[in-house]
């Protein structure tokens, strides 16, 4: 049965977007903040709104992942847990921020922890967390970018966001804990060191 | 040069927002009570505009007490007495922004806009944590705040 | 004016509308949370519109419409829209889009042939509207992802509203 829309380019034939084509901030922002006000109702406590925030930018990450694998790598996508660490430090950020991250650290304590560091993420920029809200931080969104974007490349991992109080300064740094599944150390260790 | 202190008003007469630097005669010995002192301010300059409108020699009158839409005629935007000096602006959308400062104060119209603007807009709107037409109180807007209002000399 | 790459937002905006789809399953129930969100993000939208485009006050319902469509939608979403079929008292119009950064690479599927997936867009011009006391209704009657060239949303006048004083005088 032809309708309308066969006669027009399936969308899967249609060209990939160069990505340059640009929204206002502050688009995203009202409509982040009336993603965070919907969330407060369905919600009982912080944990879950920041699990929400996490699940809409794990939609975003696991779509990034390929459309950035295309454009910038050439279809080639890490399979070395550093290699996609430095991935997500270096050209998701930059898509997604304009810059590095300022930070790359692995945790002194367990091996299987990062952390990715930053300071003015523009989620962060709007959002003055009244006291009633306590630890919870907007940045949960790019905690769950970076999730999907490491799901879906195949390393899977527990991520969640921070505030984190740097002395001498008057804003603290947001930073992305990852904390990868065992499999995935297991797996690492299983190869050879390139 | 020095800021008494200033308003935030919605259209329905809420005070969304009030801050201090100095107030030498205290609120009791004036209206009686924070809010009764909101409300007056609210109904001076709501008959201000009317007023003024009315009394517009260039226009087509319109008559006192007729209902205005909001940004049609002219507006007042500030007066003077030897005391101090009240700044006003009003946006198409029914905030209303009260400033006052000593007589000194020359035109503040632009930085009025300012403060609407890039700190009201950037902080107060864009935040998830504000309901409109209930009053906030925003640490990056009060930081902001009165920071400019420093850096203006005030 | 600070921008952001159109496709995070265009991503984040899908992600936001599976999530009120896996939330309240019913269609009809996630077109209207569109609409209630964009309500919502209308009337704070319409303070930074006024201010940082210092827009005055519109002559009448022809040119408010003209200012939404030229330069509301060029501020915020980086496209424009045309302005057509004004019924005789000019109270109803069309504004045609034709590149809209939230449609971008979406398709519907099969279950959801009935979501508005653009309501947010009718929510954000009724609030903003409201706000400098102007009633609309608005809604999508073409939708490009739903076979049509072009999106057309239908913006029709209900009425306006005369400023009043609040409070009771005699108190």
């Amino acid at each position: 049965m032809f309708s309308a829309s066969a006669l027009r380019l399936n969308i899967v034939d249609r060209p990939l977007a160069k990505g340059k084509s640009e929204v206002s901030l502050s688009a995203f922002a009202f409509l982040f903040s009336e993603l965070v006000q919907y969330s407060q109702t369905r919600v009982s406590n912080i944990g879950e709104l920041e699990r929400r925030l996490e699940d809409v930018g794990r939609g975003v990450g696991l779509r990034l992942l390929e459309t950035l694998c295309h454009r910038e790598r050439g279809g080639k996508r890490d399979t070395r847990l550093l290699d996609v660490l430095k991935f997500v430090h270096t050209t998701l950020w930059k898509y997604l921020f304009g810059r590095q991250a300022r930070d790359l650290e692995q945790s002194n304590a367990v091996d299987d922890e990062y952390m990715i560091s930053d300071y003015d993420l523009f989620v962060t920029k709007y959002i003055s967390v009244p006291k009633d809200l306590g630890t919870f931080t907007p940045a949960a969104f790019v905690a769950g970018v970076v999730k999907g974007v490491l799901d879906g490349a195949g390393f899977p991992a527990r991520v969640s966001a921070h505030f984190v109080a740097v002395k001498g300064q008057a804003k603290p740094k947001t930073t992305i804990l990852v904390k990868f599944e065992p499999s995935v150390l297991q797996r690492e260790s299983r190869l050879p060191n390139t | 040069m020095v800021a008494y202190n200033i308003y935030f008003f919605n259209r329905q007469g809420t005070c969304l927002y009030y801050y201090e630097w100095h107030r030498p005669k205290s609120v009791r010995q004036g209206a009686g009570t924070s809010a009764d002192d909101q409300k007056m301010m609210f109904g001076l300059f709501f008959s201000l505009k009317t007023f003024a409108a009315a009394m517009d020699p260039r226009q087509d009158n319109k008559s006192l007490g007729a209902p205005l839409r909001i940004g049609e005629a002219c507006t007042f935007h500030s007066f003077c007495t030897n005391n101090y000096k009240l700044h006003f602006l009003e946006s198409p959308s029914g905030l209303k922004i009260v400033l006052n400062t000593g007589p000194d104060a020359g035109d503040l119209r632009d930085h009025l806009n300012y403060i609407y603007g890039a700190i009201y807009v950037e902080c107060v709107l864009k935040n998830p944590a504000y309901t409109p037409g209930r009053p906030f109180s925003c640490e990056l807007f009060t930081a902001r705040l009165h920071h400019y209002i420093r850096s203006l000399g005030l | 004016m600070e921008t952001i790459n159109a496709e995070i937002f265009t991503l984040t905006y899908g992600s936001m509308v599976r999530q009120l789809i896996a939330d309240l399953e019913d269609i009809s129930a996630v077109n209207k949370q569109l609409d209630e969100m964009g309500y919502n993000i209308g009337i704070r939208l319409i303070d930074e519109f006024l201010a940082k485009s210092k827009t005055g006050k519109c002559g009448d319902f022809r040119e408010t419409v003209d200012r939404v469509a030229k330069v509301g939608f060029r501020m915020f979403l980086n496209t424009t829209a045309a302005v057509t079929n004004w019924n005789a008292e000019g109270t109803e119009c069309s504004l045609i889009l034709e590149d809209n950064p939230l449609t971008d690479f979406v398709e519907l599927p099969e279950g959801c042939q009935n979501l508005v997936y653009c309501n947010v867009l009718c929510g954000v011009i009724r609030g903003a509207l409201e706000q400098v006391s102007i009633n609309t209704e608005c809604s999508f009657v073409r939708d490009v992802l739903r076979g049509s060239d072009v999106s057309e949303l239908r913006l029709k006048l209900l009425s306006l509203n005369k400023e009043e004083y609040p409070f009771k005088d005699d108190d």
